[in-house]
Parts: structure tokens; sequence; C-alpha cells
């Protein structure tokens, strides 16, 4: 009986620190920006977008991953905006589903959260130009 | 865990072999983990190009052909998730005239509108388990089936698009009616045999 208890307690405290070690890893990655509106940004794109654009699923660019964002930096704020709110077909016949596939976001909640996932891209963009990382 | 080598010549494996930091010579064994890893990379390629190349470019971009689960009914596409099973069906049978090969896969999910795709085994339950709760990383494991020993790889299957979304979450036949897209819908589960 004390090792069904000792081995529960171990796991849930496994569990505990997995979780721990989950936000951690999120709050590292997924930076969180002072400016109100990125924060609400962050609120959105977490809930929302993080299931695709933190792993690139369906060729989804990955914030952290310089690369993928160089030429996407290069259009305007307006058309980004327009192809996260009306969905895009991407050069490889790649999708993005409208409103990440949330009917019920709105327009400035989508806003929120592209400007969010261009600051972050930005900040990847910059400390890889700078030589904070390899 | 200890790496096991599978006893399998490595000519399959040159194209992927070069361009990643993997080196093989000719006449030695791949690790069994690294075999697995490559039939996954193999299978998840083709089906995204299928996907994207496919599906997404006739049907969604295009608007030429639908895509169906009743296929022949419908004069349609067959799904993603369909190519897949065919793909795995079509090895398996021709696997048998080739005895020096032998593996299986499939996409099974802890959710499946099929039932047959449930996981029956201890090890593919708990791999689908692993894979929907600790996105992105894979699992792996050994497993003694009908007194037989092999090396169990179970992969995240992810829906991509909001058609996978919502034809399970409005199957008549799915238990679970609440995915979003992005989330991990079930596995695809590869099995080695090894020996010891």
């Amino acid at each position: 009986m004390h090792g069904l208890v000792r081995q529960s307690v171990t796991l849930l405290l496994m569990q505990i620190s997995i979780s721990s070690i989950s936000l951690a890893d999120d709050n590292t990655k997924f930076i969180r920006f002072s400016d109100p509106s990125l924060m609400q940004g962050r609120v959105v794109w977490m809930q929302n977008c993080k299931a695709c654009h933190a792993y690139g699923t369906a060729g989804a660019p990955i914030p952290q991953y310089p690369d993928e964002w160089r030429h996407r930096l290069t259009k305007t704020r307006i058309v980004l905006y327009q192809h996260a709110i009306e969905g895009f077909y991407g050069p490889e016949d790649t999708i993005m589903p409208a409103r990440g596939g949330n009917p019920a976001l709105s327009d400035g909640q989508v806003r929120q959260a592209v400007d969010y996932m261009l600051a972050l891209a930005s900040y990847y963009m910059k400390k890889m130009n700078t030589g904070l990382t390899k | 865990m200890k790496v096991k080598k599978l006893a399998l010549t490595i000519g399959g494996l040159m194209a992927t072999a070069s361009i990643s930091t993997a080196v093989y010579s000719a006449g030695d064994t791949v690790p069994v983990k690294a075999m697995a890893d490559a039939l996954h990379l193999v299978m998840d390629s083709d089906r995204t190009i299928y996907t994207r190349k496919i599906v997404n470019r006739l049907v969604k971009k295009d608007k030429v052909i639908k895509a169906s689960e009743h296929f022949e009914d419908e004069k349609a596409l067959v799904l993603p998730a369909q190519m897949f099973r065919f793909g795995a069906e079509l090895v398996q049978k021709r696997m048998e005239k080739l005895p020096d090969v032998n593996f299986s896969y499939s996409l099974q999910s802890l959710w499946p509108v099929n039932k047959q795709n449930a996981p029956k085994t201890k090890a593919e339950k708990e791999g689908l388990k692993f894979v929907a709760e600790n996105k992105g990383k894979n699992y792996y494991t050994e497993e003694t089936l009908g007194g037989k020993k092999y090396f169990t790889a179970v992969y995240a299957d992810t829906g991509v698009a909001p058609v996978c979304v919502s034809c399970h979450n409005k199957h008549k036949d799915s238990p679970k009616k609440d995915f979003k897209i992005g989330d991990v819908m079930g596995g695809v589960v590869i099995r080695i045999p090894i020996g010891g």
C-alpha cells in the first residue's frame, strides 16, 4: 500500500515537474513583450496559432527560425493581416486557414496575433543578426 | 535505451544518409531507431506532398475536384489519410515476396472513426497517449508479441487542415468532436522485428 502511495506521489511530482518545464520553456521561447497589445496578441497566439506555428505543422513558419521569415517580413503588414484573416495559399501549395481555423476570432484579435508573431520573428531575426544565436 | 542494430543493408537509405549527419558504409547495419525514423520521413513527406500538390491545389485552390471518404461513389480524390492506409496495405502485400524486408506500419488513433484503427497493444496505447500529450516528440519502445520482439515507434499525426478537423468533429462514428487545427489526432505506428 505504502509502495502504491509512494508511486502515485512520485508520478504526480513527475507530472508537475514536466508541466513546470513545459511552462518555463513556453515563457522562454514565446517572449512576453511589455506592450499591452502584444501581450493580448500573445494570449490569442498561444491559444490559436501555437499548435501549428510552434512546430512547423503543415509548413507553418516557426518564429524562432529567421530563414522562414526573411521574405515574409518584406511584405506589408496589411497583406499579412489579410492572409491571416481570409486564409492564404502559399507558393508550395501550403494552406493558412482563415483565422487560424477559428471563425470565432475577430479581425482585431487576428491582427493582434499577427503583430505578436511578427514581433517574435523580428526578435529572433535580430538576435541571429547580432550573433546572439548560432 | 541501448541502441539495437538492425541487420539491413543500406541501399535504400543512401539518399537520406547523404544529407544527414549519419554516414554509413556499404555492409554497415543501420540502428533500428534510425531505420524507423527514415521510414517515417518518407511516409510523412509523401503524404505531405499528396496533401499539398494534389488535394490543396486541386480541391481548395483550383476547385476542380473534391476529396471524399466516399471517393468511388463521388468520383473524388481519396483523402490523404486513406492514401496513407492504402499504401500501408500495399506494402504488406508486396513484402510477402521480399523475405529480407520485414516491418509494418499503420495509422491509429485513441479516437478512431473506424474502430479497427484503435490501438491494440500496450505500447500502441502508451505511444499514442505520449505523442498526444508531448507535442513535437516521438515515442520509442520495445515490445514482445507472439513470442517475437519488436522495436515500436509512434509518431504524431496532426490535423493540419480545416477539413481534417471538421470531418472528424462531424462524423457520426467519431468519439471525439472537439478537435482544433494543430491538434494531434492520432499517430503512425511503425513496428520492426528485432533480435534478442
